[in-house]
């Protein structure tokens, strides 16, 4: 190869690089705006809906009594319907404890109990189950664009509000809007972990405020953002669909959600492409756990990674629906392209250091009077440049979530910020060799609670 | 096909790179010759444009492969091609938008040019090759990039206007 080649080349990986960074700054200058001017809205009357939570459970004993205790006291007139997944722990018997209660049986609280072959074959075939018992229960008679089903991780805590603020008259009070995902916040925020050393306490803390920035700040605006192009998502938890909505892409086999590691955003693009609209509110949220362990993190994301590239898949059929804008349409695109640019980005970003390592190596005086006479300032900018979009939500987490004016802090929180994005860069090579070593099952990650020394941190299908 | 022919497109810039760099001195000489006095002289070998020739100070500006707007075309072409594939009704718009924005990119590039050359008529020449090429030259990359991708965006994404 010749040097003109290589001159040629490094070009090519330099002008992908700096379109892929500039795009992304474009995109964080688009998504930040709406999300700082966005005001609350007015609420609705939750009596004119029927509400019912799906929890599915897969060895969950250490926090479903609370969550059901939880949503049982909270929303007195909503039906929780939880799904024991095979559960190898006590699950299904603290469920039935809860059920008799006071000498009688909770009329509100109803127990999904599936088994192996079937069950623990992934979350969507768990709410699936739900589903159909929800539709025997129903009966025929039941006006099904009146009910609604909200989708709760066992540990989430949905807050006292949610239904009013759903059942307003620009979310389930619009008869064209067929799912809608609440903010999502981490309620171990304070609580540092039972750890020895304050090394781990402080870096766990840490994690999970990183987790509640993330959830509250950037993907709140991208979600904001995408009230503009007719996009908005759906999430894992604090998911709420309206019935007809689910009967009109459940199909013959009576199966609204699908298989993917993401089956929440598969479910969002199935509503979208049968011509639902889908909104956002961040005026009401769901709380769940943040995670302390870096490895749990990590596991978790992978699968997300994962189940991001699983759903490319979906592109075709998003490109084809008539209801898909193609602003819409790119916008998605662009959301599916992430983890396949986050490996390109591996590979092209560090190709200039390369070089300038190879060159250093070769002559470091001159490189040093190169650095030194003017090339530092290319540094500083592109340094920027990538760090900028990271940290400026620090900043606007502590003003606007926290409301503490520390801006010093925020930046701190932005920094931290930053290299808990680059985490992104691991976790997509999991995920793909993941993908090509065809290991599709359901990793679900364990909860804080479960303490598994020398097990693993995630359970496969 | 109109795919293909996209992608074929991308493939033969790259080819024909150094014809483009030659080009693209050409216009910036052409600009300069019109907004100066002080001479300019293009050489097409060597990718080089001389400014300021009847000065103290006369400066040449090499268009390497890294300083042309050549590669930069690229991602916009990969991007046309991606979305002529999933929707080719919408080939006439992008078609627009690619041609609007490939302008812009070696408008951008060419705004880079005069900026260093500004910079060193007014600074002289190491000092203001040192900011043009360095910050100044950067911060016009950056912001012209971004300007181009909301322009593609823009015009390849727009909804039609419904007639009445």
């Amino acid at each position: 190869m010749n040097v003109n080649t290589l001159k040629v080349l490094l070009s090519i990986t330099q002008a992908f690089a700096l379109t892929m960074s500039v795009a992304f700054i474009v995109y964080v200058v688009v998504i930040v705006v709406p999300y700082l001017r966005r005001k609350p809205a007015p609420v609705g009357d939750p009596a004119d809906f029927s509400w019912h939570f799906f929890v599915p459970c897969r060895d969950e004993q250490t926090v479903i009594r609370e969550t059901v205790r939880y949503l049982r006291a909270t929303f007195k007139h909503a039906h929780v319907w939880v799904v024991d997944d095979d559960s190898e722990d006590r699950t299904a018997r603290v469920v039935r404890s809860l059920w008799r209660r006071n000498g009688g049986f909770d009329p509100y609280l109803h127990l999904v109990p599936r088994r192996r072959p079937e069950a623990r074959t992934g979350k969507g075939d768990a709410l699936n189950a739900a589903y159909q018992e929800l539709n025997g229960w129903l009966g025929e008679d039941a006006r099904r664009d009146e009910v609604v089903v909200v989708v709760v991780d066992a540990d989430g805590r949905p807050a006292a509000n949610c239904l009013e603020v759903c059942a307003a008259e620009h979310l389930f009070g619009d008869s064209g809007i067929g799912a809608v995902q609440l903010d999502v916040r981490m309620s171990n925020v304070t609580t540092p972990p039972l750890r020895k050393s304050w090394i781990s306490r402080a870096f766990g803390l840490k994690l999970a405020q990183m987790q509640d920035l993330e959830f509250r700040t950037a993907i709140a605006a991208i979600q904001t953002s995408r009230g503009f192009t007719g996009t908005i998502s759906m999430g894992g938890n604090g998911q709420f669909t309206r019935l007809t909505a689910l009967d009109s892409i459940a199909g013959d086999t009576a199966q609204p959600w699908r298989g993917s590691l993401l089956e929440d955003f598969e479910l969002g693009v199935h509503l979208l492409t049968a011509g639902w609209r889908t909104g956002f509110t961040p005026d009401s949220h769901v709380a769940q756990e943040g995670l302390y362990s870096l490895r749990r993190f990590l596991v978790q994301r992978t699968r997300w990674g994962q189940g991001t590239m699983q759903c490319a898949r979906y592109l075709r059929r998003i490109w084809d629906s008539p209801h898909v804008s193609t602003l819409g349409a790119a916008e998605m695109m662009y959301y599916l392209a992430q983890p396949w640019m986050q490996l390109l980005g591996s590979l092209l970003y560090p190709i200039p250091f390369i070089l300038l390592l190879v060159s250093t190596a070769g002559d470091p005086a001159q490189v040093w009077a190169w650095f030194s006479e003017g090339a530092w300032i290319l540094f500083a900018i592109y340094g920027s440049f990538g760090l900028l979009p990271f940290i400026v939500w620090g900043p606007i987490y502590q003003v606007k979530c926290l409301r503490n004016k520390n801006i010093l802090r925020g930046i701190g929180m932005g920094m931290a910020y930053a290299l808990y994005i680059y985490t992104f860069y691991i976790t997509s090579w999991r995920a793909l060799f993941r993908l090509v070593r065809g290991r599709n099952g359901w990793s679900k990650t364990r909860r804080n609670t479960e303490h598994t020394p020398g097990v693993k941190v995630a359970l496969d299908s | 096909m109109a795919v293909l022919a996209v992608l074929a497109l991308a493939v033969v810039l790259v080819f024909v790179e150094r014809a483009y760099r030659v080009f693209e001195v050409q216009i910036s000489g052409l600009i300069l010759s019109v907004i100066t006095t002080s001479g300019v002289e293009v050489v097409g070998e060597r990718e080089t444009v001389y400014f300021g020739l009847s000065g103290a100070t006369p400066l040449g500006l090499r268009m390497t492969p890294e300083c042309s707007s050549v590669f930069m075309l690229l991602p916009l072409f990969l991007v046309t091609a991606i979305m002529l594939w999933f929707r080719p009704v919408n080939a006439r718009r992008l078609f627009f938008s690619l041609a609007v924005s490939a302008l812009a990119v070696i408008l951008v590039n060419q705004l880079r040019v005069l900026a260093i050359v500004g910079l060193v008529n007014w600074l002289g020449v190491d000092e203001g090759y040192y900011w043009g090429h360095t910050l100044l030259g950067s911060m016009v990359s950056v912001l012209g990039g971004a300007i181009t991708l909301v322009l593609f965006v823009w015009l390849s994404t727009r909804k039609t206007k419904q007639v009445a």
